[in-house]
């Protein structure tokens, strides 16, 4: 059992000293970023299995791990790893597996890599910390590590938008600090476990309790970005090189979330929300409010990434309604949306790119007939977006079953209403993108494509393509907007979807439907978990 | 008790296993429709391999294990279970699948339509679905299928992609969605009640303990299938979704969709609620009045409908809600009559539709304006669209009448007379929209057809007498008559009858065109054969040379279906089942 407890700490050491090696070692040894990030993600991969077999399930027994002999009342810092985490650790591993492999390019240089098992490194090391000063170091790291991510295609517009992220993003980090701080001088303790029996001791309503949740939940709320503090994080992911944006969307929201579930329900627990309504009351305003204003602002933009930007706003909305429901059966629904979602968003955001590398589309109206160019990519694109929307059987409706379910067992008839009316509200975007993709006429020939190199690679029909040609020569001459593409430096309009990408985006797609059908699995391996929390 | 089985499984997966191989053979369309047929026989050999034991009590199930298990209640399984009630869906849709395969061949090579073989992927997806839907063994599993009917039919609504199916297909997605939503709503409510989901002949106990909660929950429900089942106000979808080609609109929006929410409703009355609950709690009447005022209201603007398919779609929403009244009646005759109405009212308007897409095909006429005369042109499609559209007035001896018959007998039984009323009333307007079609196209003639009051004039009447000779003269081009020529005779009409004429029934851009250009009119009509001109008029052909043989036999097939219904409807499977499935579903609860 002692070599299990150490598992964590690798999760952590491992993709920081791959980064680490390759910005001193890796100029000199020359392209071994690749390598080494696919290696120390593969490790990862491999032993966030091992901990899932260990944690989930009903004889599933947490993980805790004292650092250095240090014990926790001594001051020491503990890793923590139950069930919940284990599930997160997996996703991150998995996805950043995924990303990995659709992103390789001989262009890229050894500091991409780095930064990215960087990222790695600091989102494990928020799902696995116990102590709520180390979650805020790894949140600083894998902040850093996203805003370098961010802008790591060189233009002015990434520069720009990583700018806002790490303003906004500092500010919430630094709510959150200020919280802990609060927390501290309250009660004396850092540690999560030590800190919800102090609280529960000196009583909820303590000021200086109420107080440091307050600021710590609304810096992980920027984080997450939840209407109305959602700003920096369309911009971000609309600037952000292609598949950055998939892995920064998949995961860091998603972390940031489970650390508003682990303090939430794990530190202050239940209890605390029952003392104090009004901050009950608030977050699940806040987050009801996310659900509609992010599905309304999607159905608004003309860009994709911005448009699922926003879709990330509002399908978070749901998570925190999730966490706050406070019922067993919500909880397990947060935890397969947070999972289903990361899944679906991974599998888009790489859609998007793939289209954006292959035709040069990025808007709503140049995805005009795409199912004719590119049907495999578009198939696997349909199935997600109707897993976004919540379609039965796709993970998408597991989620939203359970968290409906558990917002009727709280009496929260508003809420079901909204949970279950969130349907229609995601159809509204996801439906303006299919409809284009399938339903419209594609432009005769785009002026960045080379149309009868796609046709034939992507297994199109050309007969289709050529006949439609006639009749629609006069109607678009271009498109609005390719001129923002030119300083795109993912741009290549290669005419193709390369392939590893579009694997892995049908992957994702067929894991939406996996997981679909896996709903009771799911609650079954996390029953054990859910119960000690709520 | 339930016998394990693969053979429910096996009705659902047969239609889903074609979906890839129709999409992989897109090259080959001989093929390909073959893999159609194969599956539709496949399919309901597959259904009618168990009607025999269902018939004595046996229930066929596929576990196919748990989906979703929560702390709150039982474990929900995905189950597929072959009880009465889902065999009677699933052995009429099968059947019908394999009429209207063939009749999809001979409709889309007719008019050369486009994605062709993304038109027969869907369809083998929609009746996948529906085949799930009839074996959901609980509200979960049947919203599941549910959902993804309403999916895999929005790419036959918005087939013809023009601007107009694209709107139909929104609306269609919403309305359809939006209903999915409630039934969510309301199969959460449920199972946080009682802890179960699956379906009990008499009802699910437990769920009357809390009135309010229940009829609430009911409301969701059946407001929810109500969407499908086209129950006013929910209903405008259908009309707009007959933009779809026809072999969608017959075998989809008359039998298959419409009729997974008609049976949504009757699953949830008979077996999660049952009858006797129904009643108690009152529910059963508000829906019963929904239902009537929608059968009334629908008959009455089909009158006005110059679009065939669109009266026709108008007709459909009336006769669904004949059944739906009889659930909400939930007395054993009006159930008995309300499920037998499935059956019958799929066979009747089956027939409709195929004859108005074989009229389509032929002569490219979709109005019923122009339509005078065109029993010379089509007479073996005219006379069974004689038969089936008196069945649907509800005449002795077809299939119509005896639904009719035990429905009546429902209302009478439990002193609501006003429903029998509502019923016969309904009838006669049954004859006030569909005599007329009859009646001109074998005796009034294409170069002085007689005025159509109801269609020519806005309600009320007109100030002036302008409506003019123009009006009555025979039109060519199919379609554009009152856009063009009746402007002064009425708006309202306009309205409903121009739009789905301007842009559906071709794919190609070309025929757009010559619609509007009465230059080409005469090589349009010509190189479609048959079409009449203002010169010339309906040209006379026979039975045997009307149409092709892959429209004829379905509508022949189906049109004999219904007047067998009518004629021994004890010696078909139907009436039997019914009959059972109503003796269970009462005994339990009274």
């Amino acid at each position: 059992m002692s070599d299990l407890t150490l598992l964590p700490i690798l999760l952590v050491v491992v993709p920081l000293v791959t980064a680490a090696f390759l910005l001193a070692v890796g100029r000199f040894v020359g392209g071994a970023g690749r390598v080494l990030a696919l290696v120390a993600t593969l490790a990862n991969t491999a032993i966030a299995f091992v901990l899932a077999g260990e944690t989930l399930g009903q004889d599933g027994r947490p993980i805790r791990t004292e650092i250095a002999g240090f014990p926790a009342a001594e001051g020491g810092i503990e890793l923590f790893v139950d069930g919940i985490s284990a599930v997160v650790l997996g996703l991150i591993a998995l996805v950043s597996l995924g990303v990995l492999v659709a992103s390789f390019d001989r262009r890229r240089q050894d500091s991409f890599y780095a930064l990215y098992v960087l990222l790695m490194a600091g989102l494990s090391g928020m799902v696995v910390t116990n102590d709520l000063f180390n979650l805020y170091v790894f949140l600083e790291i894998s902040g850093l590590a996203t805003y370098a991510l961010i802008a790591s295609d060189g233009s002015g517009r990434s520069a720009l938008a990583s700018l806002k992220y790490l303003l906004v993003g500092t500010v919430g980090a630094s709510l959150y600090l200020l919280g802990v701080g609060y927390a501290f001088v309250a009660t004396g303790y850092l540690n999560m476990v030590q800190l919800e029996g102090a609280f529960a001791e000196i009583g909820h309503q303590e000021p200086l309790v109420q107080t440091a949740f307050a600021l710590i939940a609304a810096g992980l709320v920027i984080k997450i970005a939840l209407f109305p503090v959602h700003t920096w994080q369309p911009d971000a992911y609309t600037e952000a090189p292609d598949r950055v944006t998939a892995l920064v969307a998949a995961l860091v929201s998603t972390t940031a979330a489970y650390a508003l579930v682990r303090i939430s329900l794990g530190v202050f627990t239940p209890a605390f929300f029952e003392a104090n309504s009004l901050i009950h009351t608030l977050l699940l305003a806040l987050a009801g409010a996310s659900v509609v204003a992010g599905s309304v602002l999607a159905v608004m933009q003309r860009e994709v990434k911005r448009m699922l930007a926003y879709s990330s706003v509002a399908q978070f909305g749901l998570v925190v309604l999730g966490i706050y429901l406070l019922n067993g059966t919500a909880l397990t629904g947060t935890v397969i949306h947070l999972l289903g979602h990361a899944i679906i968003k991974v599998g888009l955001f790489l859609g998007v790119a793939a289209f954006a590398t292959a035709y040069g589309v990025r808007t709503v109206s140049e995805y005009d007939g795409l199912a004719e160019r590119a049907p495999y990519a578009s198939a696997a694109v349909a199935v997600l977006a109707l897993a976004l929307v919540g379609m039965p059987p796709t993970v998408g409706f597991v989620g939203k079953f359970y968290i409906a379910i558990g917002a009727f067992e709280a009496g929260a008839w508003a809420l079901l209403a909204i949970i279950v009316a969130s349907t229609v509200l995601t159809l509204g975007y996801v439906m303006r993108l299919l409809e284009r993709m399938y339903f419209a006429d594609p432009p005769d020939s785009s002026p960045v494509s080379p149309p009868a190199a796609d046709l034939s690679t992507d297994g199109g029909d050309p007969t289709d393509e050529s006949a439609t040609d006639g009749d629609h020569t006069v109607d678009e001459p271009s498109n609005d907007g390719p001129s923002n593409d030119v300083s795109r430096t993912d741009t290549a309009a290669a005419g193709r979807i390369s392939r590893p990408l579009l694997a892995v985006v049908i992957v994702a797609a067929l894991a939406t439907l996996a997981l679909g059908v896996l709903g009771s699995t799911i609650e079954g391996a996390l029953a054990a978990t859910v119960e000690v929390l709520v | 008790m339930p016998v394990d089985s693969i053979l429910p499984l096996l009705a659902v997966a047969i239609p889903a296993i074609a979906i890839p191989l129709i999409l992989a053979l897109g090259r080959r369309p001989n093929v390909r429709e073959g893999v159609t047929l194969t599956a539709a026989f496949a399919t309901f050999a597959t259904v009618a391999s168990m009607v025999p034991d269902v018939l004595d009590g046996a229930v066929y199930e596929t576990d196919l294990g748990t989906f979703l298990s929560t702390g709150l209640g039982d474990p929900i399984g995905f189950t597929l279970q072959a009880d009465r009630l889902g065999v009677l869906f699933a052995l009429l849709a099968s059947f019908l699948w394999i009429a209207t395969s063939f009749y999809s061949i001979g409709y889309m090579r007719g008019l050369d339509e486009h994605d062709q073989t993304r038109f027969f992927a869907a369809f083998a997806a929609s009746i996948a679905s529906a085949m799930g839907v009839a074996f959901g063994a609980n509200l979960v599993t049947l919203f599941v299928f549910y959902e993804v009917l309403s999916i895999a039919t929005y790419p036959l609504v918005a087939h013809d992609e023009s601007e107009e199916a694209i709107w139909a297909g929104r609306k269609y997605l919403l309305y359809t969605l939006g209903g999915g939503v409630a039934v969510l709503a309301g199969t959460v409510m449920v199972y946080a009640m009682t802890g179960t989901t699956t379906f009990q002949a008499g009802g699910i106990a437990a769920l009357t303990e809390d009135p309010m909660m229940a009829r609430a929950a009911f409301a969701l429900l059946v407001g929810g299938f109500g969407v499908k089942a086209a129950l006013m106000p929910f209903h405008s979808w259908l009309p707009d979704a007959m933009v779809a080609p026809t072999p969608v609109s017959a075998l989809l929006h008359a039998v298959a969709v419409v009729k997974s929410g008609v049976f949504g409703i009757a699953r949830v009355v008979l077996e999660v609620y049952g009858p006797g609950a129904v009643q108690d709690l009152g529910v059963g009447i508000a829906l019963a009045t929904v239902a009537a005022i929608t059968l009334v209201t629908a008959s009455i603007i089909a009158l006005k409908q110059d679009n065939l398919k669109r009266r026709l779609a108008y007709s459909t929403v009336s006769q669904l809600s004949y059944i739906v009244l009889g659930l909400g009646l939930a007395s054993p005759a009006a159930l008995v009559g309300a499920l037998l109405h499935i059956p019958a009212h799929a066979f009747m308007k089956i027939t409709l539709f195929f004859c108005a897409g074989a009229i389509h095909v032929e002569t490219h006429t979709d109005d019923i304006s122009d339509m005078a005369g065109i029993g010379k042109r089509m007479p073996l499609t005219m006379s069974a669209f004689a038969v089936a559209a008196a069945g649907m007035a509800g005449m002795p001896l077809l299939a119509g009448f005896v639904s009719k018959w035990y429905l009546l007998v429902g209302a009478v039984e439990l002193d609501l007379a006003i429903f029998a009323v509502v019923l016969l009333v309904s009838g006669v307007l049954n004859v006030a929209y569909y005599w007329p079609i009859v009646y001109q196209a074998f005796f009034e003639d294409e170069h002085h057809p007689d005025p159509k009051p109801l269609l020519e004039f806005p309600p009320g009447g007109l100030a002036s007498s302008d409506t003019g000779v123009e009006a009555n003269s025979p039109r060519t081009n199919g379609g554009r008559h009152l856009a063009t020529t009746a402007e002064p005779t009425g708006a309202a009409v306009d309205a409903d009858a121009d739009g789905p004429d301007s842009v559906r029934s071709d794919g190609d851009g070309d025929h757009e065109e010559s619609v509007t250009d009465t230059d080409v009119t005469d090589d349009h009509v010509s190189s479609h054969g048959g079409g009449h001109t203002a010169d010339s008029g309906w040209e006379r052909r026979s039975w045997r040379t009307e149409s092709t043989w892959f429209m004829l036999g379905p509508i022949v097939l189906a049109a004999v279906g219904a007047v067998v219904l009518g004629l021994v409807p004890g010696h078909v499977v139907f009436l039997e089942l019914i009959e059972h499935i109503v003796d269970v579903a009462t005994e339990v609860t009274h």
